[in-house]
């Protein structure tokens, strides 16, 4: 999933071990979330959504992950 | 360009876990290897008593000190991390049973292996380390 962690942490000035201590995560977590490799848990989204102070859906981007599902879905109920 | 932003240093939260799990591991691993070594040399392992079984299962005692500190840094660790590691002891285990097959099949077939049950210890530990590596990229 695609999203804006790196440019709001580096607004701040904050390094990843930075962000990684004020999210309670490790610092690996925290680059694997940036690259994308990880998409946090629901608690996780809001503990960043709140550290930034920005809704969760301003952060992160579904993008192909949502039209997928909803296609997904759709062909379900057909 | 790389800033200092960019550092690639463990957090003082890794710092604070990675302390908490050599505080559990390594006293039990010197604990381990001070008995194991204390077994093969006092043991009597190549006699005919039946105590030495008893004498041979000893390690296994510190051994589980290890375990205890491994489950204890599994619950310290976020999400991710619990991942990463639940996934490499997965990938140690199906190398571990692959190899216990391999080798049951062929002492099926009439090959003596000699020390399986260390070679199928050691393939299951290579497996999971190859893929704690793997997770780290």
């Amino acid at each position: 999933m695609k999203n804006r962690l790196k440019l709001l942490r580096e607004a701040r000035g904050w390094s990843q071990g930075v962000l990684a201590d004020r999210l309670d995560v490790s610092r690996q977590t925290v680059n694997a979330l940036e690259t994308g490799r990880y998409d946090p848990s629901l608690p996780l989204a809001f503990r960043i959504a709140r550290l930034f102070e920005e809704p969760i859906e301003a952060i992160f981007d579904p993008g192909q992950d949502e039209a997928a599902a909803v296609g997904a879905r759709g062909a379900d109920a057909r | 360009m790389t800033s200092n932003l960019d550092t690639t240093s463990r957090s003082a939260g890794d710092r604070a876990r990675a302390r908490a799990y050599y505080r559990d591991f390594f006293p039990a691993i010197a604990g381990y290897t001070v008995v194991l070594l204390a077994v093969i040399a006092w043991g009597g392992l190549d006699g005919t008593a039946s105590s030495r079984f008893v004498w041979a299962l000893l390690p296994l005692l510190p051994a589980l000190l290890v375990v205890r500190a491994v489950v204890r840094h599994l619950r310290r660790i976020d999400d991710y991390q619990q991942t990463l590691l639940l996934r490499g002891l997965a990938t140690g285990f199906a190398v571990a049973m692959a190899s216990a097959i391999t080798l049951g099949l062929l002492e099926t077939g009439g090959l003596q292996v000699d020390g399986a049950g260390w070679l199928v210890y050691g393939a299951g530990m290579a497996g999971w380390g190859a893929a704690a590596l793997g997770g780290c990229r």
